[in-house]
């Protein structure tokens, strides 16, 4: 029927439109160089031209070296990372040390949540590839809307960093994940959100020093008991390196 | 009748309303009535007045207290012959885009221009004539123009809007015009006229001898000039190596946006002279002028040189919109205090993307800092020392980076070791010694550990010694 052809000529060439019985996998996407979470996204990455949320009730969770594949990709492609008022300061010898290449990465600074947002979509508008990397401590649907508008003209990965209080808003990012401490097994991943399927069952992304060591708390009246090396080596300035912990 | 390419061929450019329009060209309309006057034998006499002021009654010549007397609200502004000269330095430098053979005479507000060499790029004289026209038009200023084989010819020619198309026509064409048009001083012009001539062909009709002997040979000279049989050099005009413009408001300017409107001119006008002289502007610097009240200095960078205008625009903007004016601006000033090699590779067609992504990011932090100030848009860099608080410091985009690889240390770090109590974490892996900075008085011994908090964030946390004993939060694994 000529009714049906149209439709699935429509559903074939428009990413935003797809049938509810499988996943979309028009979806533009960059991997996210984790295949477990890879397997579990409509596309098998990280969506492009969207917007994606990773909601995290407190930092620390594994949620910015989850990026680290895909950053250094980026940078290494000679595209930009453009980090808008992240809360701390990057560590460069860190960020270095996972292969990202610093010279590709722009940090801007605003004073106000509103210039924040500006620079944001400033940020995601334009054609070039890319990574926008945002922390809006209070963000309004309609702001939002604005802000995946942007990308969606640009071929930008973008990732919005939300606080625990975002989990009951409504949003219209492509892609929404909440990261939760899992013990031994690392970090949980909840899919909540996915545009082109439905949410899937959550992923389990391993982190280091997932067993502690259990070592009683120095005494830090006694500075002789902390001297003794753990597994490492003095330098000539006193710095002491220890191997088990590269990551 | 068409020329040759090689045939010089001259451009006149008129520029009769100079002084009104250096005054006019700031405002959007021309709502407010202004004249222009100048002293001539001791009386302040009206010598040119826009159209609100000419529908009121004033008229050139007339003196300055009775245009007054007309109307009390306008604005009589004394003529600023520095000023014209200024500007007609500047208006040679764009033209300078249109011919490399630009001269300012001495004596009169105009210029000439040398059209038949880039007859190719430009088409015929009449048509890049009228180009300049309406392209000075929108900088501005009223010009007409005309074309001749020799510039005082192109000269009497854009009194009429004629085109000359060859040396041989001069005669026949500036025939019928009025003698009143020759370049000849009042005394010279008094007496032709005293003898009955009344029109150029009068006097191009009289033999060069019986000339002389009246006049002397300054008249004859001219003439000869006019129709070729003189050599006429003129020293051409070298364009600058900055660009400085100055633009008064007759009417006060009080909101930022409404600044927009002289600026695009003043900026236009730059980019027509970098055109000119192949050069690029990379950094801009505006002075708004207040009455009574210190000048606002505004300085825009840009990431590379550029001649575009609507990039500077874009610029221009967003720094207008974050603008606080402490006063009504009374003049503008626009510098490009350095005016660099343009190169043309910015327009390469084949342009691999690495370049194509630089250029987006330029622009991209050009808008930023342009709203944001310079500071706020950065990159970063590691910085050889041990203590990680002084291991970085922001760096401009033109600058390498440089860092050593520690992967395991915490992607963030808090911009201030935030104090803590060991009891609440659960220690993963340490210690890490770092001992530093005896040299210079910020000397520390510490121990650091990786720690995990309740809600399992991985967190970096120091044991301090020195200088001060205690626990310290200073870094996330996130």
């Amino acid at each position: 029927m000529p009714q049906n052809s149209t439709i699935s000529k429509l559903l074939s060439t428009t990413p935003q439109l797809w049938q509810g019985h499988r996943a979309n996998h028009a979806q533009r996407t960059l991997p996210t160089g984790h295949v477990r979470l890879d397997a579990r996204l409509p596309g098998g990455g990280w969506p492009l031209g969207a917007i994606t949320e990773l909601i995290c009730a407190k930092p620390g969770l594994g949620e910015f070296s989850l990026l680290f594949p895909t950053l250094t990709n980026i940078s290494k492609q000679g595209q930009w990372i453009i980090m808008i008022d992240p809360p701390w300061i990057p560590y460069p010898a860190s960020l270095h040390g996972h292969g990202l290449l610093l010279e590709q990465l722009l940090l801007v600074r605003t004073h106000q949540e509103k210039e924040s947002l500006w620079a944001c979509e400033q940020a995601l508008s334009g054609g070039q590839s890319g990574a926008v990397l945002a922390w809006p401590e209070r963000i309004s649907f309609t702001r939002l809307r604005r802000l995946q508008l942007a990308a969606e003209n640009s071929g930008k990965v973008a990732f919005l960093f939300r606080p625990e209080n975002a989990l009951d808003a409504a949003s219209p990012a492509a892609l929404r994940l909440q990261l939760e401490a899992g013990g031994q097994r690392g970090t949980r991943i909840n899919v909540l959100k996915c545009r082109g399927s439905r949410p899937v069952e959550p992923a389990w992304i391993p982190r280091p020093y997932a067993q502690a060591h259990t070592r009683p708390i120095p005494n830090p009246q006694a500075p002789g008991a902390l001297t003794q090396p753990v597994a490492g080596t003095t330098t000539s300035r006193g710095q002491r390196t220890i191997s088990h912990l590269s990551v | 009748m068409q020329k040759s390419t090689s045939t010089p061929c001259w451009l006149g450019i008129r520029l009769p309303h100079l002084a009104l329009d250096l005054l006019t060209r700031g405002q959007a309309r021309n709502g407010l009535p202004i004249a222009v006057s100048e002293s001539i034998k001791r009386r302040e006499l009206i010598i040119d007045c826009n159209p609100a002021a000419l529908s009121v009654g004033v008229k050139a010549g007339m003196p300055a207290t009775a245009a007054l007397g007309l109307v009390d609200t306008l604005q009589v502004v004394e003529r600023d012959t520095g000023a014209e000269q200024r500007a007609l330095q500047r208006l040679a430098a764009w033209c300078y885009q249109y011919s490399n053979q630009v001269s300012i005479p001495a004596d009169r507000n105009g210029l000439f221009l040398e059209a038949g060499a880039s007859e190719r790029l430009f088409g015929r004289p009449q048509t890049l004539g009228n180009r300049l026209g309406r392209e000075l038009g929108q900088l501005g200023y009223h010009a007409m123009t005309g074309s001749a084989a020799t510039p005082e010819a192109a000269w009497l020619a854009a009194y009429e809007g004629l085109h000359i198309y060859s040396a041989g026509h001069i005669r026949q064409q500036i025939g019928p015009l009025p003698l009143g048009r020759l370049q000849l001083d009042a005394a010279q012009q008094l007496a032709l006229e005293r003898m009955g001539f009344r029109q150029v062909r009068d006097l191009l009709r009289l033999p060069r001898k019986a000339l002389t002997r009246r006049f002397g040979p300054t008249v004859a000279d001219y003439l000869d000039r006019v129709l070729g049989i003189q050599a006429d050099p003129r020293t051409l005009y070298q364009p600058p190596e900055t660009f400085a413009s100055r633009m008064d408001l007759p009417a006060e300017i009080t909101t930022s946006q409404a600044l927009l409107f002289p600026l695009k001119r003043l900026v236009e006008e730059l980019c027509g002279v970098l055109r000119g002289g192949d050069t690029a502007a990379q950094s801009l610097q505006i002075v708004l002028g207040h009455e009574d009240h210190e000048d606002t200095l505004l300085e825009l960078g840009l990431q590379s040189p550029t001649q575009a205008q609507a990039r500077l625009m874009t610029v221009l903007r967003e720094r207008l919109e974050r603008l606080r004016l402490p006063r009504p601006v009374r003049e503008i000033r626009l510098e490009a205090p350095q005016l660099l090699q343009f190169s043309a590779g910015q327009h390469s067609l084949f342009m691999d993307t690495t370049t194509e992504h630089k250029q987006g990011i330029e622009q991209l932090v050009e808008r930023l800092q342009a709203r944001l100030g310079r500071e706020s848009v950065t990159g970063i860099t590691g910085v050889e020392d041990h203590r990680p608080e002084y291991s970085w410091r922001p760096r401009t985009l033109d600058e390498q980076a440089d860092c050593t690889a520690l992967a395991h240390r915490p992607s963030w770090l808090l911009p201030k070791p935030k104090r803590c109590t060991i009891e609440d974490y659960e220690i993963l892996a340490g210690p890490e010694r770092i001992e530093s900075g005896w040299w210079d008085g910020r000397d520390c011994r510490r121990d650091y550990f990786i720690v995990r908090d309740t809600h399992g964030s991985t967190l970096w946390a120091f044991h301090e010694y020195k200088p001060r004993r205690g626990w310290y939060l200073h870094g996330i694994f996130a």
